[in-house]
């Protein structure tokens, strides 16, 4: 690094310090916000955190200040000795200090009546978070208990509880619990996520059409996926459909993680994502599944369950495209019927179970009468088949009208 | 050497605890697009009409042919 006189990082320092007074006594949230993103790379942190290494008594100058919000010192000091220990690459230590910082901003933002400093507030949000997740992975490999991100957690519960509290900062609340829930991903809670979900989606005080757009989709797409886990897949669909459709075109990535969850989801509501939808966003591995569910191919299912198990059990989707089977096998039964019904139309209606063997043999699955029946019998009882079983005569007999309904009529 | 290995094994266990590999991309505080639902037909590629009663695809044609030789048998 460039020599840096004493003279010139004590500038430096008093400058960033003159700023941060200013820009607080002055309520200018522009100002304010980037004097506080301590794990960015901008140009102006990183020649503070220069300076404060070369004028090590910079705590001197923090007094000098003449400050006239009432926490200033608590808020900027730990915000400083934050940004020295996160360049020196201490995570943890620097952690600890921002969450201090972060105290004090929360306890004078609570006391401003309006929202000038919302776009700080979402910085110091996003900011607790990258920091724990830092402190959480120098903790963990130091073999120490890791536990900044769950600390990070409850932090911005806290805020949270700030910001519904008040009227002018309510639009507020939804970009805290997207921090939230990706917290709560990362750490495999994700049944903390239930009580802040209800507050949003049941509590008066809050319309969610006033959200911004970004958070709306955020939202969105965390429900969604939580909705998927629970296998409430109508409700899954309509949270998955309204973050893709809203979300920023550009935002390619995004949008490919939306439709990750979204194709097995309109795949169990027997909707099939078109071949272009999967090679432009690069989900190929859901391409031999949709077509096992248009062909009847069991066989190419389990292929593909297989090929990608680690893929799909990695993002939870694995159970709900195993279940997809009874579908394959359903189309299956019905190519078979239809096939008959080709050559002798008035016998079509009854499958002998021998036949349904058979086929199973030549997609090398081997079952026997029993499991077949089985199978018959759950596919009826889903009403993916009409019909009955005749037991004795060892025959599925369907009914003539419609005997195969759709999943999605 | 058993014994060796295993802390380490505890560790990469721990540190996969933090990972969630589909994290949705932050949005910048500032970015805007257009909210609109119309011209985004790009995403609109499904179908829901595809459970017909075609059976000349391949795999149709190659169960016929297995359904008429056990016939024979």
């Amino acid at each position: 690094m460039a020599y840096l006189s004493m003279g010139e990082a004590h500038r430096r320092i008093t400058d960033y310090l003159s700023c941060f007074s200013a820009a607080l006594l002055s309520q200018d949230g522009p100002s304010l916000t980037p004097l506080l993103l301590v794990s960015s790379n901008s140009p102006l942190l990183l020649s503070v955190a220069h300076a404060l290494d070369v004028f090590s008594e910079w705590p001197r100058l923090v007094d000098q200040i003449d400050d006239q919000v009432q926490l200033f010192a608590e808020i900027v000091s730990p915000l400083l000795r934050c940004l020295q220990s996160f360049r020196a690459g201490q995570f943890a230590e620097a952690y600890v200090s921002f969450e201090k910082s972060a105290n004090a901003f929360l306890q004078e933002f609570r006391n401003w009546e309006s929202s000038w400093a919302m776009a700080a507030m979402y910085t110091v949000a996003h900011e607790i978070r990258i920091l724990a997740e830092k402190a959480d992975k120098e903790l963990a490999l130091l073999g120490k208990n890791p536990e900044k991100l769950q600390a990070a957690g409850s932090f911005l519960m806290k805020v949270f509880g700030v910001l519904a509290g008040k009227v002018s900062k309510r639009v507020g609340a939804l970009y805290i619990t997207c921090q939230l829930f990706k917290i709560y991903f990362k750490l495999g809670t994700v049944h903390l996520c239930r009580s802040v979900i209800r507050s949003i989606d049941t509590a008066r005080m809050f319309d969610f059409e006033e959200f911004p757009v970004r958070d709306k989709v955020t939202y969105m797409y965390y429900t969604g996926r939580l909705e998927v886990f629970n296998e409430n897949f109508p409700a899954a669909d309509e949270k998955l459909m309204y973050a893709l459709m809203h979300c920023n075109p550009q935002r390619e990535a995004n949008i490919r993680m939306i439709l990750k969850y979204l194709i097995p989801v309109k795949l169990s509501l027997g909707i099939l994502p078109k071949l272009w939808l999967l090679e432009k966003y690069n989900l190929i591995e859901y391409k031999d599944i949709v077509s096992s569910l248009k062909s009847g191919d069991l066989r190419l299912l389990r292929h593909a369950l297989v090929e990608h198990e680690a893929r799909f059990l990695k993002s939870g989707v694995y159970l709900v495209l195993e279940k997809l089977e009874l579908q394959v096998y359903q189309r299956l039964i019905k190519k078979i019927y239809i096939i008959q019904k080709e050559k002798d139309p008035s016998k079509a209606h009854q499958v002998k179970l021998e036949t349904i063997v058979k086929a199973l043999k030549w997609l090398e699955l081997d079952m026997d009468m029993d499991e077949v029946e089985c199978i018959v019998a759950i596919l009826i009882y889903k009403n993916l088949m009409k019909g009955y079983f005749a037991h004795k005569s060892k025959v599925v007999v369907l009914r003539k009208q419609d005997p195969f309904p759709k999943l999605n009529s | 050497m058993a014994t060796e290995t295993k802390p380490a094994a505890v560790e990469d266990a721990k540190i996969d605890l933090f990972e969630d590999d589909d994290e949705f991309e932050e949005f910048e505080v500032d970015e805007e697009w257009d909210d609109k639902e119309e011209g985004k037909e790009g995403l609109q590629q499904w179908e829901d009409d595809w459970d017909d009663d075609d059976v000349n695809d391949d795999f149709s044609i190659q169960l016929r042919r297995e359904l008429e030789n056990n016939e024979k048998k």
